[in-house]
């Protein structure tokens, strides 16, 4: 029986640890996903998660069944993903750099334990994976947060529209400009255009 | 590739198309399924009859596929474990807070408990006043007097060390005049008696 995150939330508002273990279950990946896409960096983006999870279920008691849990929970993990860009461009460093060299193959399993993957097609994989987030990195942060919760979390425009604090329509526009410059920006960097071609 | 794209696609981008979209953000919101069914209807319609945002809204969907296969990263093995641990101190943590937010709490009941005995205690007090002595009644009386008195005619610190200070000062001017003044008079009615 499928039980929704609102009502383990309200029982782990009750002290039930369990069912809290159980929305760690379900959004560790996800969560983990969102944060790396923002900030580029995979043991942060496993901190930062870990800290949102607590963060989660230290105010469980000011939770609401009114408020989705999802955008809950990503309200705080992008606040955290805020304040850790800040935090590194005041130590300045570029995280853009950083990620290139960055050791990913490890954690990528998926594609890992795939054996119909040639080693020239992982090699491209990765290199598209990097171009991917490289670009994202390129996009200014609400335009990066609302691309990244829709493409990646399927997270609907309302839930965006809790996180980031705006409107349905703003959040509407934010995506159609992130799409667009994702868009030229990936054609910049030599890739995304030929398929298109081969349709048209 | 980047000189295919120059010569085929620049004037499909800067045709206008016609009739106009209302909305050129509702291509993004309809990839996602975001519109509502009669707008999503008359996109349809309207992508139908336009071939450059038809060519727009390829290009967009494209754009979506390429991100979404961007491969996912997974969590390590111990974060959950890692997860649960802290939980777990954290909930130890507030259990303890809770413990002893309870004692407060008791000690807060208990000492509202007190409350009837006291009303009762002066319940007790006034039918004594009422009904046994008058002398209750005259120190009543006395001690609400002197209350409001002391609260009346009690001066405000700050006011009074005023009018302290301008009292003083005003001496001090009179005692200056004196001091000074007295001398020139006594030489001007000395000089006119002369
Ligand atoms: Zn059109």
């Amino acid at each position: 029986m499928f039980v929704s995150d609102e009502d383990l939330m309200m029982k782990c508002r009750k002290g039930d640890i369990g069912a809290f273990e159980l929305l760690v279950r379900r959004y560790q990946n996800p969560l983990i996903n969102y944060i790396h896409r923002f900030i580029n960096d995979y043991h942060r983006a496993e901190d930062l998660s870990q800290e949102t999870f607590l963060r989660v279920f230290k105010s469980a008691s000011r939770y609401k069944p009114t408020a989705s849990f999802k955008s809950w929970l990503y309200t705080i993990a992008t606040n955290l993903c805020r304040n850790e860009i800040r935090n590194r461009s005041r130590r300045n460093t570029c995280f853009l750099e950083e990620l290139v060299e960055e050791g990913e193959d490890v954690y990528h399993t998926e594609i890992m334990q795939d054996t119909r993957y040639l080693p020239d097609v992982l090699l491209e994989k990765k290199e598209q994976r990097q171009i991917i987030r490289k670009t994202l990195a390129q996009l200014p942060d609400n335009q990066r947060v609302a691309l990244t919760l829709v493409t990646y979390q399927d997270l609907r425009y309302e839930e965006v529209a809790e996180i980031l604090g705006c409107s349905v329509g703003a959040v509407k526009a934010l995506i159609h400009r992130a799409r667009q410059k994702m868009k030229k920006l990936l054609i910049k960097a030599g890739i995304g255009e030929e398929k298109v071609d081969e349709k048209i | 590739m980047r000189k295919y794209k120059q010569t085929e696609f620049p004037k499909a981008h800067n045709l206008k198309c016609e009739p106009n979209l209302a909305n050129p953000d509702e291509l993004s919101a309809y990839i996602d399924k975001e519109l509502p069914t009669w707008k999503r209807h008359l996109v349809r319609q309207h992508l139908k009859k336009c071939p450059i945002c038809a060519s727009h809204l390829q290009r967009l969907i494209h754009t979506d596929n390429f991100l979404r296969h961007a491969g996912d990263v997974e969590a390590s093995d111990d974060f959950l474990t890692g997860v649960m641990a802290r939980v777990s101190e954290v909930a130890q943590h507030q259990r303890q807070q809770e413990s002893l937010w309870t004692r407060i709490c008791q000690v807060i009941e208990i000492s509202l408990g007190w409350m009837p005995n006291l009303s009762a205690l002066m319940g007790k007090l006034r039918y004594n006043i009422r009904t046994r002595s008058p002398v209750y009644i005259s120190i009543l009386t006395f001690a609400v007097f002197t209350m409001v008195g002391v609260t009346l005619y009690q001066p405000s610190g700050d006011k009074f060390g005023e009018e302290l200070r301008e009292l003083n000062s005003e001496k001090v001017i009179s005692l200056e005049v004196i001091q000074h003044e007295r001398p020139k008079r006594l030489l001007t009615t000395y000089l006119h008696r002369k």
